[in-house]
């Protein structure tokens, strides 16, 4: 399939949280129901033009399969696209969209018996609550507990919804609250204060053990959570490949100061072979571009895998690859729009 | 030509080779009842169980997750685990010190650069994994690490299986007990699942429950079984239950599912009980009895105790008396249901070897027999299917 943009219209825009997030729907006509399939956890990447200039942005899905194709983006202090969706964005308007894609997805099964973590803050719950509801529904044997982040009660995104849910599963869903900077005279009070950390953690899993053995810890926040969560799991001696993480926020990976060679690279792509010269301050990614070839990408943070091609000679290094596990990084998968040659020569293929 | 005792020979209930074909096929090849979660309550602590050919070991992690291993040494195949215990992070085998993380990583071999001035490549000497996973408040173990999920095995058996929650109810220590039969394991299942005999061999033992309106059936391999209070002990149940419930009203009525291969639950309205039956030889099989109550104040159980004393003190008794019982120590004089059964088991065992042995006809309420008997057929089948 070959990854474009499709004009999807714009079914609902809805202000959240007092107008601090937006939840966009969009209608997908039948011709495109399978190309805009998606499983929960998954994303997607919008393309907008303002001011004449292009911007993309990658969303999480914040919706289960079975629902509505949706998104629900959180402003950012001078975010161009999370602003332009809450103050000029309404129903009827046509978005560019590409389909659903990224690796952090959880697949439900009917006889699967399952006991999953989740640890999200902010708009970290984005891609948990489309997991959550997923399963809830379609893995009757498994159970979920949420622990989720937030400054304070007016920020948690998808609040009702999740006490609803709890309302409706009471056996097999759990939700605890912890907030940062809760005034300690509002009415709510959660479950903890302060943030998602390890003492957090080894509390929550205190209180609710696994009963389902086959235990699986999904992680979804920004910056630096995700690797404190993880690294507080791994001091629990949670084995690595039951926990699955997406960093969230959108920031760049920082650059890490490794600088490259120059080189030229074998491209394949869509069916044909290009030589490319990379340069040594360039990204793979980045000098396939300006070789006129186009090759699907989204973020260019390391985080969506949209740019995710295979190795097959030479030598990269990765400034960040969060979207590859690493199995997938032993068997030569990198990010291109991360990767800077510390080879004369590479070989990159492009997914078909 | 070969004699039968309905669907299999009459060498099943008798042969070695039955016995070891059963072990092979069936007790190696599911899952397998390892106790209830209270014995491994926390990091550090572990069981082991025999599941057939299988010793496993459960040990939780600090993740309060329980990980299952294959309780051999990868040295020389020694056991590891005796029994119960706890340790904090590693498991030492006595024999040479190899010791393990609690993931099953080989974390350390003594004298290793003098011992094997070779190199040892202790990642490829991790502990064989198998599956654990909990259902109902119980353990089960599984020889594969990867196997079809309990969901699968008694995910369709489960909702007729009482609304009881045994893991919010308390053991009754005293009422453990590991007991012999010396019978076959499948003559234990056939007592135990054969509707007939309970208005007969027990018939003022197990009155308070109305064996007429038994509703019985299967779902796969799993035999489920539920039957009212009599109209005497129904009349005023709430008073006449010996113990506080341990489940809501208006349920009412005793759960007495065998679930495959050799589990049986026995749950009413005021307890839970597990019936674990493990074969040891063709003709010797153990049974692990264990007892759960309702986790209430000991003021509540006094006065279950004092409104039931006036029902049970004239209610039931011994099925043979004065001059039928052969004297004191007459199982059939004993007024206790599992007395009765084990006798009848072991009388019945007695007779297999005999040459005269004729089995008469299967009755309606002996259906639940012959349908075992088919389940252990098929299954053994499947596996062999598998394995070829």
């Amino acid at each position: 399939m070959a990854r474009q943009f499709y004009p999807l219209v714009v079914s609902d825009v809805e202000p959240i949280i007092s107008g601090r997030a937006t939840s966009v729907s969009f209608a997908v006509p039948e011709y495109l129901r399978e190309t805009f399939r998606w499983l929960a956890g998954q994303h997607l990447t919008v393309r907008v033009i303002l001011n004449g200039e292009e911007h993309r942005r990658c969303y999480t899905i914040s919706n289960p399969p079975e629902e509505a194709l949706r998104i629900t983006v959180k402003r950012v202090a001078g975010g161009l696209v999370s602003n332009h969706f809450a103050d000029h964005l309404s129903a009827g308007d046509t978005l560019e969209i590409m389909p659903p894609f990224g690796g952090f997805t959880l697949m439900p099964g009917a006889t699967a018996r399952r006991t999953h973590y989740f640890f999200g803050a902010g708009s970290g719950i984005t891609p948990l609550y489309a997991m959550v509801c997923s399963l809830l529904v379609n893995e009757p044997y498994s159970v979920a507990h949420l622990v989720l982040g937030n400054a304070r009660e007016k920020e948690i995104i998808f609040r009702n919804e999740l006490d609803a849910l709890q309302a409706a599963y009471p056996d097999r869903l759990t939700v605890r609250h912890t907030l940062s900077s809760q005034s300690m005279w509002s009415g709510f009070s959660p479950w903890r204060r302060g943030r998602v950390d390890e003492a957090a953690i080894q509390a929550a899993i205190a209180q609710t053990p696994p009963v389902a053995q086959d235990a699986q810890y999904w992680i979804c926040g920004p910056g630096g959570m995700n690797a404190d969560v993880a690294r507080a799991l791994a001091n629990m001696d949670v084995p690595k490949d039951r926990i699955h993480m997406e960093s969230f926020g959108g920031e760049r990976a920082a650059d890490d100061g490794v600088t490259g060679v120059a080189a030229t690279a074998q491209v394949r792509l869509d069916g044909k072979t290009t030589e490319v010269a990379v340069g040594a301050d360039q990204t793979v990614l980045e000098a396939v571009l300006a070789a006129g070839l186009s090759p699907s990408f989204s973020c260019q943070s390391g985080v969506c895998g949209a740019c995710r091609a295979k190795l097959t000679s030479g030598d990269v290094h990765m400034r960040a690859h969060m979207a590859l596990e690493d199995k997938e990084v032993l068997s030569g998968e990198i990010l291109t729009c991360q990767s800077v040659a510390t080879s004369k020569h590479l070989k990159v293929n492009f997914p078909e | 030509m070969t004699r039968m005792y309905h669907k299999l020979p009459v060498d099943a209930y008798t042969s070695k080779d039955w016995f070891d074909r059963e072990q092979r096929l069936i007790f190696s090849r599911s899952w397998r009842y390892a106790g209830l979660v209270e014995d491994v309550p926390e990091p550090g602590h572990y069981v082991s169980v025999q599941a057939g050919l299988n010793n496993i070991f459960i040990v939780m992690g600090r993740d309060f997750r329980l990980r299952a291993f294959h309780n051999i040494c990868r040295h020389r195949g020694t056991q590891l685990i005796r029994a119960v215990g706890k340790t904090q992070k590693a498991l030492t085998c006595p024999y040479h010190d190899w010791t393990y993380d609690l993931e099953g990583n080989l974390v350390s071999v003594p004298d290793e650069a003098r011992e094997y001035p070779e190199g040892i490549d202790k990642s490829c000497l991790g502990l064989k994994p198998a599956a654990v996973d909990v259902w109902r408040g119980m353990l089960f173990v599984h020889p594969d690490p990867n196997p079809p999920s309990l969901a699968a095995f008694l995910g369709d058996v489960d909702p007729f299986l009482g609304p009881h929650k045994p893991e919010e109810l308390v053991e009754f220590d005293e009422a453990r007990r590991t007991y012999e039969i010396k019978a076959n394991w499948k003559i234990v299942v056939e007592n135990y699942i054969d509707v007939y005999h309970l208005s007969h061999l027990h018939s003022n033992t197990l009155h308070m429950y109305d064996h007429a309106k038994a509703e019985f059936g299967w779902k796969g391999p799993h035999y489920h079984f539920w039957e009212p209070p009599s109209e005497a002990y129904g009349k005023s149940l709430e008073s006449n239950l010996p113990t506080p419930r341990v489940i809501p009203e208006p349920h009412r009525g005793a759960w007495v599912p065998m679930l495959f291969p050799g589990l049986g639950l026995g749950a009413s309205e005021d307890s839970w009980n597990v019936f674990v039956i493990t074969p040891l030889a063709p003709d010797l099989t153990r049974i692990e009895n264990r007892t759960k109550l309702a986790n209430v104040s000991s003021w509540e159980y006094s006065k279950q105790s004092w409104s039931s004393a006036g029902f049970w003190k004239s209610f039931g008794g011994p099925k043979y008396s004065g001059d039928d019982a052969a004297g004191e120590d007459d199982p059939m004089a004993s007024g206790d249901f599992t007395t009765e059964d084990i006798y009848a088991c072991e009388q019945q065992q007695k007779s297999l070897s005999s040459p005269y042995l004729e089995i008469g006809p299967a009755s309606t309420g002996e259906s639940p027999i012959t349908k075992h008997q088919k389940a252990i057929l098929d299954f053994m089948v499947a596996q062999e299917e598998r394995a070829s």
